[in-house]
């Protein structure tokens, strides 16, 4: 008798230890459009073997790779439902969230690589506001890349873009209203059609990343190019604020700190794959002429009326693009 | 000087005729090509191996001979294609599941025999790195001797390209491998149980519709391969599994998939005892990661 009360004694103490155990586990189930073995998801990968191995098997991510769990819209549904609690988006994703962010891949606004990064870095509190407010916890920022016009035909000067059946990620405003400011007739489209698109002459330029170019196999239908980068797309790894908010502070705190050095990495890998795809794709493509010279400034002058109109929509927001034009002046003037 | 010992007459004319095709060959090549037969029942008694650890064991020194001969004979088309085959083989069933690096580089390996293998059949690497369009024109040329060669090229160029899905270089190739693969359809669609199916089951199954995969399409080719094969060929429901169902979040058939070819009986078809032994194990591994996949 006694020993059977030892027994059940000890078996409480065991369920009473997997109980407490299981209350203190902490999945982050987590999404990206990354296929798994690319560079993303190695970085991914490093990052969730971290978590693990500092929060000793506490917080754990699974993930799921290559688009199982949809296109960027469908993964920030299923984040709303509870099915997943973090995916890493692009800008298309980012303009669901906080769109305006979105100032940050504003046509010809930044010169290069190290106007961004002071900018970015400037403006990072107000963009995490922006997300908190809006129901996402950003734990770290990325790039997808710089983006360039593809197109099947060449191209003598600016205005014939005009004529051109350009390619528009349906269902996004912020291209949208470039697109229309520049007098340019896009042809909206899903992602998934833009290749058979291309192959019919339903569109002739497309917009996208030199990776995402040659990855989506629309660099075989476009030979010609734009050298200079149009901008470079925004990316973001977020979770949930519910998720965030039902950690522990210290496993807060390990998701926070993990979230610098692994924005640096995916930064610095993509900028690095850039560079490759673009040695690539020049073996393949030639220079669309009309884009070899772009006049900046007249550029950056059209892009900021579309800026305006943005925000009059309530898309972007005054008060941060106010504060990317004093970083960038700052920056240019060489006062940190 | 001779190149046998003295032979009759009647004897040297009958050899100097059946020599005549391989005029210009050294003797080194004579006596590669003269190892054909035992090269051919080494591969047939491999592909009948049962026992895992004994093909994991002799495999290599059985490719390491095949290259011995084409150090011999490095034209040799059917020795080039048995190597493109054995390196695949190998690097797929015993050495990407622990070593993906050390599979790529044999993957590489295999990848490389084979365009040596084509390169004889007309398909130069010029023409596998320039315009697609002459690629295809050139692809349509070939008939259906150039199956073998285009099939074990076409399957290790992929796997080596899905195993550094981080260099765009590679990315790049693979409108190539696809169309060599479409040629391979197009010549016999039959080939390798079906394998050129198999490659488009994968090829529209293992990726987001974003990304040009079609579920449908892949759905097609997994049947139609598994119908040439008589469903014999365990690892179609392999493929099928870990591309198609795992892309599409299907987790139910998933595992009722790969349960079924645990379950599967040993094959009618001793040719395939290894591959489907292989595919029974990677079946095993997949359903002991479903919980981390779904």
């Amino acid at each position: 008798m006694r020993r059977n009360l030892l027994k059940a004694l000890f078996a409480c103490a065991l369920w009473g230890t997997a109980v407490a155990y299981a209350a203190d586990a902490y999945v982050l189930k987590f999404a990206t459009l990354a296929p798994a073995g690319s560079t993303w998801m190695k970085a991914f990968d490093a990052w969730g073997k971290e978590l693990a191995t500092r929060s000793q098997g506490r917080l754990t991510v699974k993930f799921y790779p290559g688009g199982i769990s949809g296109d960027e819209p469908d993964m920030l549904k299923k984040i709303r439902f509870g099915q997943l609690q973090g995916a890493a988006l692009s800008g298309h994703g980012i303009g669901e969230i906080f769109p305006p962010a979105r100032i940050l891949e504003t046509p010809f606004l930044f010169r290069d690589h190290a106007e961004i990064d002071a900018v970015r870095a400037k403006i990072q509190p107000a963009i995490d506001a922006g997300f908190r407010n809006n129901r996402y916890e950003l734990v770290a920022w990325m790039e997808v890349g710089n983006i360039h016009f593809f197109s099947t035909k060449p191209l003598a000067s600016m205005d014939e873009l005009a004529r051109r059946r350009i390619w528009q990620w349906q269902g996004d405003r912020f291209i949208d209203a470039f697109f229309s400011a520049n007098g340019w007739s896009p042809v909206a489209l899903p992602i998934t059609e833009v290749y058979t698109g291309l192959s019919t002459g339903l569109v002739d330029t497309v917009v996208s990343t030199p990776l995402a170019s040659i990855a989506l196999q629309w660099a075989g239908k476009t030979p010609y190019m734009s050298t200079q980068p149009v901008a470079t797309g925004i990316g973001a790894v977020v979770v949930s604020d519910r998720f965030y908010a039902g950690l522990p502070p210290d496993l807060q705190a390990l998701l926070k700190s993990t979230g610098g050095p692994l924005s640096q990495r995916l930064i610095a890998d993509t900028r690095r794959d850039d560079l490759k795809s673009l040695a690539v794709l020049a073996q393949r493509a030639q220079p669309m002429a009309g884009l070899q010279k772009v006049d900046l400034a007249e550029q950056a002058a059209r892009s900021r009326k579309t800026v305006s109109t943005l925000e009059a929509r309530n898309y972007l927001s005054p008060e941060l693009n106010r504060q990317v034009d004093a970083a960038l002046a700052a920056h240019r003037s060489g006062s940190k | 000087m001779p190149l046998c010992p003295p032979l009759s007459r009647a004897a040297f004319a009958s050899l100097a005729m059946a020599l005549l095709p391989l005029s210009g060959c050294s003797t080194s090549q004579l006596v590669a090509r003269g190892a054909s037969p035992l090269i051919d029942h080494g591969v047939a008694a491999m592909n009948r191996e049962t026992d895992l650890e004994l093909a994991r064991a002799s495999i290599p020194a059985n490719l390491k001979m095949i290259e011995a001969l084409l150090l011999a004979d490095p034209g040799n088309e059917a020795y080039r294609v048995q190597a493109a085959m054995g390196f695949y083989g190998y690097a797929l069933g015993f050495v990407e599941p622990d070593d993906r690096a050390r599979a790529a580089a044999l993957y590489q390996r295999a990848r490389d025999h084979g365009l040596v293998a084509l390169d004889r059949a007309g398909v130069t690497q010029a023409m596998l790195d320039g315009d697609a369009a002459a690629l295809t024109q050139t692809l349509a040329k070939l008939d259906a001797r150039a199956v073998p060669a285009l099939f074990w090229t076409a399957s290790a160029w992929g796997k080596w390209i899905e195993l550094q899905l981080d260099d765009p270089a590679r990315l790049a190739e693979l409108p190539r491998v696809e169309a060599l693969m479409q040629r391979v359809l197009a010549l016999d669609e039959t080939y390798y149980h079906g394998g050129g199916h198999v490659f488009f089951g994968v090829y529209y199954g293992g990726r987001a519709p974003m990304f040009g995969g079609d579920f449908a399409r892949a759905a097609r080719h997994f049947d139609r391969a598994a119908a040439l094969g008589q469903n014999r060929l365990l690892w179609v429901e392999v493929y099928r599994a870990r591309y198609l169902l795992r892309q599409l979040g299907d987790r139910a058939a998933f595992h009722a998939t790969l349960k079924r070819v645990l379950d599967a009986p040993d094959s009618v078809d001793p040719d395939l005892n290894l591959a489907n032994a292989l595919a029974r194990k990677q079946a095993a591994a997949l359903l002991a990661q479903e919980e981390d996949l779904f």
